[in-house]
């Protein structure tokens, strides 16, 4: 089984994939975004700016996920040593950053009409700039530092460190006076969202997973090559 | 009908902004992704290419991932 995890048989799946998801990338667009801005309705509180919800919450939880799984591959690759882990972490590393920006930028445009400001020092907001700032540092740190195993150990403890912050962005509702809403979509329990609301942003989810799946293969098969390259010099 | 859409009950600027410029940094990051990929196949694949025969007969017979990277460097050429 670990023989399917080598990076030659890796690189050929990669080929594929990359062709496969670029075929359905726009059609899937394209219905998404229909559905964001055309079909679901307004809401009765908010109006048309409840649209933002279709880009912010998707863009949230990839920023969120993405840096649970960097830190969580870092742990391993401290115990276990697993180069190609280091690899997918650095793949991973600029697509949280992307989407966490995102979430910000249009968390901050929903709030102008919604809280009547741009921005807050609020504790939902302020820990989303700290996990920007997180992974800002683990892409400098793996960037500049020219030695591979010191910046992938100093870009790991980072990781780790700022893992903390990941149950503070989450709870950061519940456990402060925020202007931020409590989260309407909850794996237990029910969610406070119409079906009419609930399918625009699963398709937008959808669509930016998707996007994210592509890049993070692209930037993979990049740091493969750039090994490959490193050795034929050798 | 177009106007209302456009106007979005005057949140328009804000929905728009928004879907723009997650559209407009997607964009960029994936062209620059694919860029990127691209100018390090093709380094790849001339280093290959510069190799003496015996050398690049070896590599290619070692590595799947360096044959290829150099087919479809050929194929696009």
């Amino acid at each position: 089984m670990f023989g399917l995890l080598n990076n030659s048989n890796l690189f050929q799946w990669i080929e594929k994939l990359i062709n496969f998801f670029n075929s359905i990338f726009f059609i899937l667009l394209l219905v998404a975004l229909s559905f964001a801005l055309i079909i679901s309705p307004p809401d009765y509180l908010q109006g048309d700016s409840v649209r933002i919800m279709y880009v912010h919450v998707p863009a949230a939880w990839i920023g969120l996920a993405s840096y649970t799984c960097i830190a969580f591959l870092s742990i391993l690759n401290f115990v276990f040593k697993i180069k190609n882990f280091s690899l997918v972490t650095k793949s991973i590393a600029p697509i949280g950053l992307l989407f966490t920006c995102i979430a910000i930028i249009t968390g901050s445009l929903w709030g102008r009409p919604t809280w009547g400001t741009f921005w807050a020092w609020d504790a939902r907001i302020t820990s989303m700039l700290f996990l920007a700032f997180f992974y800002f540092l683990f892409i400098i740190i793996n960037k500049f530092i020219k030695d591979d195993t010191k910046a992938n150990k100093i870009s790991s403890i980072v990781a780790i460190i700022g893992l903390v912050n990941i149950p503070i962005i989450k709870y950061s509702v519940d456990w402060f006076n925020t202007l931020h809403q409590p989260a309407s979509i909850k794996i237990t329990g029910t969610s406070t969202i119409h079906s009419s609301m609930l399918l625009p942003l699963f398709l937008m989810f959808l669509v930016l997973i998707l996007y994210c799946a592509l890049i993070f293969l692209m930037k993979y098969k990049t740091e493969i090559i750039k090994i490959k390259k490193k050795n034929l010099k050798r | 009908m177009i106007q209302n859409f456009i106007y979005m009950s005057g949140y328009g600027f804000y929905v728009w902004a928004s879907f723009a410029l997650t559209i407009i940094f997607c964009g960029f990051i994936y062209l620059k992704t694919l860029r990127t990929l691209k100018k390090y196949e093709r380094d790849f694949a001339k280093e290959i290419d510069e190799l003496s025969v015996e050398k690049k007969r070896i590599v290619l017979e070692n590595s799947k991932i360096a044959s290829q990277v150099l087919s479809s460097y050929n194929k696009s050429i």
